[in-house]
């Protein structure tokens, strides 16, 4: 077959899945019986629209956090780390923002400065502890960080349904952090401006994947681990710094949601968005690739909100979001990201 | 049963692995298929056996034509096929893996073991061979593994059997036995199709030589009819390339050396090992695959811990210092498996040819990497080492083995190391490349720098090193001086420790 | 206070949790013996659930819902199968994806469906009921663990065996574990890898769906958003630490079942439910570092 032979088969197939997913999504249209046109211009309202675009401000607010989980576990990927406990790191952020925010006296700023500093610790910690485990006990990163998930979430509901209760608010949540530490939003909008540490931090991890030796080594140990070990890479210290650096970033988008969203914890509010797992096709969907990360991350908080526009505008239960982004997935990333992460380890690191 | 091939052409891509070959295959023969690695002689039989698609070509047995769907067609028309790497189940039961894909079944499709049992145990004893059925594949030795993967082609009533290389892991004695098992089967009227790059073995027992190169068929004739240098420049098509000359062997102080060491191993343990390597010799570790060598080398360069022993580098500990370490104070290592450990194979030459420098600072600006400064290097490699590649930014993946392979040898021995540990260095590469990877093996040598060669082909242990030792069962069975080296000496070591000593006393 | 947590009521409640963990780690096992990473155990099981509901729902017969919840499991192994088989993606990649999809399809049908947000109750919903067996019944201390429990957990009794036997002697067993030890031997002796892992796969959802089915129309007769609540996850976990042999899985089944059990129990004597809510998956990570914590050791 001729390489335009090939490239033409190659864009047929694209064409395929695309038929697949769109067919997909009518298929579940179709069961509810809900007017298509009045459901596309819902979804496009509700996740670009709004009076003086104020659904198009959500959808870049929790485009904010999904990035930045989405970089969050990027980092880990690309240096073949299978850490899917994203949603551990985060909850311990947001969890450690808030509680530092509300308990910590002193100037506000430096305040809010120290309580997002540890919410960094706290994510890079809980991360931590799941790389200890699969370097030196043996425990596979991908099931070790999946069960480190589970105490996080519980810990975090437990503290602020009992010592750090708002009792009055009568929910389970806490108190609220003071005012003066609010992110302070856009004029005229609501949109905070966490979305510029976010933005930041995304520009940061391209420029460290693609231009520093650190990126660089974290590349060949994702790439090839046994490589990276034979020649003589500090595979041990990638692993843990690496690690460090994702569980933080982690940390730092619980902390916006925090001090940005919510300005307090309320139990599930980072669990139930599924923003890290939001986080992981995220990547997943553009294998990889760093520069596309954040343009992933904004497509599916569209995909998300738009949802929601479709179900106040035609009453298409917004779960169908859930349901697209696995299909676009099944489809699209089961073609990007196949090999690369077939190539690596992923029970656990091996003897010596 | 009579195999005739006619105009077999296979491709692979652009590649033309199989070009145009025809041959007949008769019973009651032994057909030996010569040719270097690559010649498409393994290609050519998973051709025959349906393991491959074939671009154009017909089969046909015994005057009718066939065409398998897949292999378990072919088996079922008579053929059996032992593959150069076994392929065998090592967590199941000898038994289990001689019925595998033709079990016979009972109620249920369960499979009835009685039956087997019986069945294997009248055709096993006809040809001598006995070996315990309930016995784990993963126990055995890799003799016996071999006995059981002719085992499965019996069971099978095979009546033309291909063994790809099936001497090459072998120790000279389960070769004899080998052979002796091949002539009962030839005795019987099956066709035994052997897949060989040694001459000496197709002499002493080929009915009829066929010989290829790069895909095609360049000769076919009965043994009789042909000669042992004739077959030799067919191989190779042309002359055979003259003795590699060598700088005097004069061994300077020790570089590495090796005390008492003891790795585990799948099998229990391998050691206690003992021994030097001196500046300006090349120091050869030979033995069949399997022996303790990978351990040995693994324990060596840092990537696996020793349980007990000393390593030293000019009398410097190494046992407890991790792989960067070790080769910052004078190791290069050039791994065995070039697909995984050698290099990344989905980054950049660039990227593959700057992982193993130490010199960080050569290649980085503060924490960024200066791209240009890495693809000088680079450069400087794929220009060294005649490294045939579009450039320093195509994939790793892109090059031939044979340049994979020279650029593995370029990073490493780039570095001028005061000690090069070799595992297999020409393995499954071209005669143009092994004799290009030898040469600079040897330069290494002359310029004074010590190597350790660990390959499991012998030819290459003979035409480098200045001394040999041999590893039997995870020890090392004797030591025998390049210089008086002959193959007879060597092959008894490699058989066995005990057989061995007496010699030594 | 202990006799109180180990009373015979206790005894009788581990059963109703092993069950979910046993059949769906025994699915898992095949796909692991099978060469399948089949880490969407826990979108399997969910589907189970709803489906079990659903089919419960529209013939008001337990047995139906068995049904549709293994048809519901299978689909889902098709979909694992033409992903990660087929297609080539990689079974991570593939499982994240389906175990949204899970998440997404059952919330999504239950509003579809059901028209309602987060539980669906329905006197409508039939569920197995507890059988007595006559002899064993009268037995001191086991009668009550191993009498008067629904049929499912039987039926998960008997597949500990069954997939044990399977595995050694059935000729499809036989070539699911060659092909998940060397699947390239299984294929030179003409029998495709990839087929006998589409069995695996089958089998895993069919169990993975009466697993599901235990939890919605045997432990209770309802469905709610997100039930299978990381069983999935623990059973996965199962599968690792035993290297999917059925035997040792089912004692570790029974182990987790027991925390479980006990988690639930503790609920009522003051404990915040978090901290109940959290020991299963706590019991899980302790064994899974304590096991590899050993293993380590063994191999050096």
């Amino acid at each position: 077959m001729s390489a335009r032979g090939i490239a033409s088969g190659e864009a047929l197939s694209w064409i395929g899945a695309a038929a697949a997913i769109l067919a997909v999504f009518f298929l579940l249209m179709l069961m509810v019986g809900a007017p298509v046109g009045e459901a596309l211009q819902g979804f496009f309202n509700g996740a670009f629209g709004g009076r003086r675009f104020s659904y198009l401000m959500t959808t870049l607010s929790r485009a904010a956090l999904i990035i930045g989980m989405a970089v969050s576990v990027m980092l880990s990927f690309r240096a073949g780390l299978f850490n899917i406990g994203g949603e551990g790191q985060l909850v311990a952020g947001g969890l450690v923002a808030a509680l530092a925010a509300i308990l910590l006296p002193g100037p506000p700023l430096l305040v809010l400065v120290v309580s997002i500093l540890a919410a960094m610790l706290a994510g890079a910690v809980w991360a931590l502890l799941a790389g200890v485990l699969q370097l030196y006990v043996g425990v596979p990163l991908l099931v070790g960080s999946l069960l480190l998930n589970y105490p996080a979430r519980y810990i975090a509901s437990y503290l602020v349904a009992h010592p750090f209760r708002d009792v009055q608010s009568g929910m389970l949540q806490s108190h609220l952090v003071p005012q003066d530490m609010w992110l302070p939003y856009f004029p005229g909008t609501r949109l905070d401006i966490g979305i510029l540490l976010i933005g930041f931090v995304a520009v940061g991890a391209i420029v460290y994947s693609y231009t520093t030796l650190h990126g660089y080594r974290a590349r060949m140990n994702g790439l090839s681990p046994d490589f990276a070990r034979a020649v003589g890479l500090p595979v041990t210290r990638l692993a843990l710094s690496t690690l460090a650096m994702s569980g933080a970033i982690a940390g730092l988008v619980g902390a916006v949601a925090v001090f940005g969203i919510h300005h307090r914890y309320i139990d599930g509010m980072l669990v139930q968005p599924l923003y890290a797992w939001t986080g992981i096709i995220a990547v997943l969907l553009v294998g990889m690739a760093p520069w596309a990360v954040p343009l992933s991350g904004l497509f599916f908080a569209a995909v998300q909100t738009g949802a929601a526009g479709m179900e106040r505008a035609a009453g298409v239960p917004k779960e169908i979001a859930l349901i697209m982004q696995a299909v676009i997935i099944l489809f699209v990333a089961t073609r990007v990201s196949g090999a690369l992460l077939a190539s690596s380890e992923r029970r656990g690191a091996d003897g010596a | 049963m009579r195999v005739a091939l006619s105009g077999i052409t296979v491709r692979f891509g652009e590649l033309m692995a199989v070009d145009d070959v025809s041959l007949t295959i008769e019973p009651g023969e032994i057909h030996a298929i010569l040719g270097e690695n690559g010649a498409g002689k393994t290609t050519l039989m998973n051709a025959l056996f349906g393991l491959v698609r074939l671009a154009a070509g017909t089969i046909t047995i015994d005057g009718t034509e066939r065409r398998w769907s897949s292999p378990q067609d072919a088996i079922r028309a008579g053929l059996g096929m032992v593959h150069q790497h076994f392929m065998l189940q090592d967590t199941m039961t000898v038994l289990e893996n001689i019925v595998l894909c033709a079990e016979p079944v009972g109620r249920l499709g369960f499979v009835d073991f009685a039956t087997a049992r019986r069945r294997l145990h009248e055709k096993a004893e006809t040809h001598g061979i006995s070996l315990p059925l309930g016995r784990q594949v993963g126990a055995l030795s890799v003799g016996e593994k071999q006995v059981v993967e002719i085992l499965k082609l019996l069971y099978r009533d095979a009546e033309v059997l291909i063994l790809d290389e099936p001497t090459s892991v072998l120790t000279p004695e389960e070769k004899d036995r080998l052979f002796s098992v091949l002539r009962s089967f030839r005795a019987e009227g099956k066709a035994i199709v052997l897949i060989t790059h040694k001459l000496d073995e197709v002499m002493e027992s080929a009915d009829r030589v066929s010989v290829m190169r790069g895909g095609r068929l360049v000769s076919s004739s009965p043994l009789a009819a042909t000669s042992k240098e004739r077959i030799g420049r067919e191989i190779i098509g042309g002359e055979l390339p003259s003795p590699r000359t060598r700088g005097e062997y004069r061994p300077g102080e020790t570089v590495l050396s090796v005390e008492g060491l003891r790795i585990a191993s799948r099998a229990g343990s391998v050691g206690p090992i003992s021994f030097e390597v001196r500046a300006g010799e090349i120091l050869g570790i030979a033995g069949v695959s399997g022996n303790g060598q990978a351990e040995l080398v693994q324990a060596l360069v840092g990537l696996k811990r020793p349980l007990s022993g000393e390593i030293a580098l000019f009398g410097r500990r190494l046992d407890t210092l991790d792989i960067a370490a070790r080769r910052r104070i004078g190791m290069s290592y050039i791994p065995e498996d070039r697909q995984r450990t050698g290099l990344a194979l989905a980054a950049t030459v660039s990227e593959n040819a700057n992982a193993g420098r130490e010199d960080a600072r050569a290649y980085t600006r503060g924490p960024f990497l200066n791209r240009a400064a890495m693809a000088r290097f680079a450069r400087g490699l794929i220009d060294r080492y005649r490294i045939r590649v579009a450039g320093p930014h195509a994939r790793a993946a892109t090059m031939s083995g044979g340049n994979k392979q020279k650029l593995v040898v370029g990073r490493e021995l780039a570095r001028a190391t005061p000690l090069t540990i070799a595992e297999n260095p020409t393995w499954g590469v071209d005669i143009g490349a092994m004799d290009f990877i030898h040469g600079e093996l040897m330069r290494m040598r002359d310029e004074g720098h010590a190597v350790l060669l660990v390959s499991t082909e012998l030819d290459e242990i003979l035409a480098l090193s200045d001394r040999i030792l041999v590893m039997y069962e995870g020890r090392i069975a004797g030591e025998v001086a390049g210089r008086e080296a002959d193959r007879e000496r060597i092959g008894r070591l490699m058989t066995s420790r005990a057989e061995a000593l007496p010699e030594v006393a | 206070m202990l006799d109180l947590l180990f009373d015979s009521s206790f005894a009788a409640s581990v059963p109703r949790f092993v069950t979910p963990i046993l059949l769906a780690a025994l699915g898992g096992a095949l796909c692991e013996r099978a060469g399948v990473f089949n880490i969407a155990l826990e979108g399997f099981i969910l589907v189970g659930a709803f489906f079990a509901v659903l089919g419960s729902y529209f013939t008001g017969s337990p047995w139906f819902g068995a049904l549709a919840a293994i048809l519901a499991g299978i689909g889902m192994g098709l979909i694992f199968a033409e992903f990660n088989l087929r297609r080539g993606g990689d079974p991570i990649v593939v499982s994240i994806a389906i175990n949204l999809l899970a998440a997404g399809l059952t919330t999504y049908l239950l509003r579809a469906i059901f028209d309602v947000i987060g539980a669906f109750t329905d006197p409508n919903i039939v569920g197995f009921r507890p059988i007595k067996v006559p002899v064993i019944e009268s037995i001191p201390l086991l009668g009550p663990i191993l009498s008067g429990q629904p049929i499912l957990f039987y039926v998960a009794l008997a597949a500990v065996p069954a997939v044990h036997y399977f595995l050694a002697r059935h000729r499809l067993g036989l070539r699911m574990r060659a092909a998940g030890e060397n699947a390239a031997a299984l294929q030179a002796g003409g029998v495709s890898p990839q087929k006998v892992r589409l069995w695996a796969l089958v089998a895993c959802g069919m169990l993975c769906g009466l697993a599901g089915a235990q939890l919605s129309i045997a432990n209770v007769s309802l469905f709610v958003e997100n039930m299978s609540a990381g069983r999935g996850w623990i059973a996965v976990v199962a599968v690792l630490l035993t290297r999917g042999r059925p035997l040792p899985l089912f004692l570790i089944a029974v182990i987790f079942g027991a925390v479980d059990s006990f988690s639930f129990r503790v609920q009522g004597l003051g404990l915040a439910q978090q901290f109940t809510d959290m020991m299963p998956y706590l019991a899980t990570l302790l064994m899974l570092v304590g096991l590899s914590w050993w293993r380590r050791r063994q191999e050096v």
